[in-house]
């Protein structure tokens, strides 16, 4: 009978720890999947307190999925009345205060939002640190703590308590690169059902006198799809890629919007370039800046006389950084002018 | 009828409604959507007329967020247990008729503006309909992004909300959520507002909780 060596026998022993600390490490990552998953495919309905910026807001969210088609719903409990209702290739945003309505309308299927969307990969365990924490009690319910640390300031993190037998998740707090919290969610409740009916998904916002704004018929031909093609950025932040390019006509607008969307597997910016130019009098001018939607930042400048805008939940470098980098490509302007 | 109840409502706020009301109007509040907007608008009032920064600051933040996290529910017993996936499952926080959701919520608002009347070193009182809540853990700062740009962009809040919209459909799901929710709630999808000065910039103790 043959014997293991000392050597053979380390040699195994070595690829068992290998195996043993791959799983190890991948299982955080495949809690974040199942996270993302759970939010897409699952229908519920919750009520939960959103903190940020020194105020917290009570929402109420109802999401169904029936066969791959998504409708959603996600209203303020708390005065602002505003409403979202996401009704197949149909966004509506109610904004009584405003007294607007914005309904956007995607072509085709629904897109990135039950297949598309970012995955965290090994590219991306370069710029993110992810690992859990700890397993606890929270609500009744038995959860897992992960917590996803940027390793550099381009990106934020996330601290997120998993519900271990449904994966949704129960809190969530997105943390800056050193470890402070900007924003914060907790589920007051949370249903999740079997069967929701189509009236959960009826606005209770009246519209009478609302300005309605809506995306224009695209108009068929190659135009609008190029419109996206002539732009891409010339420096991205560590990590960050091109994942997406399309062109499309704003509500309220007439011409298309080159949209561009970078990604590091976890955060993502959208890049917006309005594609028609004017000799825009100084004084109305876009000035160059920064805004803020919650934690999510926004960053508008003119490029070659187009305005650019990016908007993605990352710090505000971030976006200046992208919005920046963006320029016209001269391989695609030159193929696209007359002659060829 | 609702000068009744901003009465109730208000002396909830101030300590002054009696047990026995209290809970009766968590009940009340756990139906009622119109009701629950009247209460947030209250928390935000009386932060204001108590002459204290409606920002969440420091401590408050988390212990409010460990509080509502960690209160127990009032009646256990009723508590179906969870069905498997498929099936409709119990509602978590809702021994009865949603009181515990309400009674979160009170606990919520009413332990963010007791901390904000108390001396920064004052233990942390839940007064509430509900059971008192498990001992906070470590606080964690709450701040606002550093800001890079002083100006004010020009952005008509349409256009802005048009932007987040497109992009959401583009973010995870966990980021869609939050996204949509600060458009939702928020004002800041007005014209954009100059960045406020991070609170708590460089105080090393204030960090992200990593125990629950």
């Amino acid at each position: 009978m043959q014997t293991t060596r000392p050597s053979d026998r380390l040699a195994w022993f070595v690829f068992a720890l290998v195996v043993a600390s791959t799983a190890t490490a991948q299982e955080p990552r495949l809690w974040l999947e199942r996270m993302n998953q759970a939010l897409t495919a699952r229908n519920y309905d919750g009520v939960f307190a959103h903190w940020q910026d020194g105020k917290v807001e009570m929402l109420h969210i109802v999401h169904r999925n029936q066969n791959g088609a998504v409708t959603e719903r996600l209203a303020s409990l708390d005065g602002s009345g505003r409403e979202f209702i996401r009704t197949g290739n149909e966004l509506t945003c109610y904004l009584p205060d405003k007294r607007t309505v914005i309904v956007e309308t995607q072509s085709g299927e629904q897109g990135p939002l039950l297949a598309g969307f970012p995955t965290f990969d090994e590219k991306s365990a370069d710029f993110y640190d992810i690992r859990e924490l700890t397993r606890t009690r929270l609500n009744r319910r038995n959860t897992r703590v992960i917590a996803v640390t940027p390793r550099d300031e381009f990106r934020y993190g996330y601290r997120l308590w998993i519900d271990e037998s449904t994966a949704m998740p129960l809190k969530t707090q997105l943390c800056d690169a050193h470890g402070r919290i900007i924003e914060q969610v907790v589920f007051a409740s949370l249903t999740l059902a079997s069967r929701i009916p189509d009236s959960a998904f009826k606005p209770e916002v009246a519209t009478d006198g609302f300005q309605w704004l809506r995306s224009a018929p695209r108009a068929a031909g190659p135009e609008p799809a190029n419109a996206s093609a002539l732009w891409s950025a010339l420096k991205l932040p560590p990590g960050f890629r091109m994942t997406a390019r399309s062109a499309q006509i704003m509500p309220g607008a007439q011409d298309p919007v080159a949209h561009l969307v970078f990604s590091d597997g976890l955060a993502s910016v959208s890049v917006f370039v309005e594609t028609r130019s004017e000799v825009v009098p100084a004084d109305q001018q876009p000035v160059a800046g920064v805004a803020n939607v919650g934690s999510a930042s926004a960053f508008s400048t003119v490029i070659d006389g187009h305005k650019v805008t990016a908007v993605g939940e990352v710090p505000p470098a971030t976006v200046r950084f992208i919005a920046s980098s963006v320029k016209r490509s001269e391989a695609a302007l030159s193929a696209a002018s007359p002659g060829h | 009828m609702n000068e009744e109840l901003d009465s109730q409502l208000s002396a909830m706020f101030d300590d002054e409604l009696p047990q026995a009301e209290c809970e009766l109007l968590a009940l009340r509040l756990s139906r009622d959507r119109a009701l629950q907007a009247r209460w947030g608008r209250y928390a935000a009032i009386g932060a204001a007329v108590r002459g204290g920064d409606i920002r969440l600051g420091g401590m408050v933040a988390y212990e409010v967020s460990s509080a509502l996290a960690s209160e127990p529910l009032l009646a256990d017993a009723r508590e179906r247990p969870m069905q498997p996936t498929g099936l409709t499952l119990a509602r978590w926080w809702r021994p009865m008729a949603g009181a515990a959701l309400a009674a979160s919520v009170a606990a919520l608002s009413i332990l963010w503006l007791q901390q904000n009347s108390l001396p920064a070193s004052a233990p942390l009182v839940a007064r509430s309909t509900a059971p008192s809540a498990a001992p906070v853990e470590a606080p964690a700062s709450y701040v606002v992004p550093r800001a890079l740009e002083a100006r004010a962009m020009r952005m008509p809040a349409t256009e802005l909300a048009n932007y987040v919209v497109a992009h959401s459909q583009f973010s995870t799901p966990v980021s869609r959520g939050s996204l949509l929710s600060a458009l939702m709630a928020s004002e800041s999808a007005a014209v954009g507002a100059p960045e406020q000065a991070a609170g708590a910039a460089g105080d090393p103790d204030h960090h992200a909780d990593d125990s629950p």
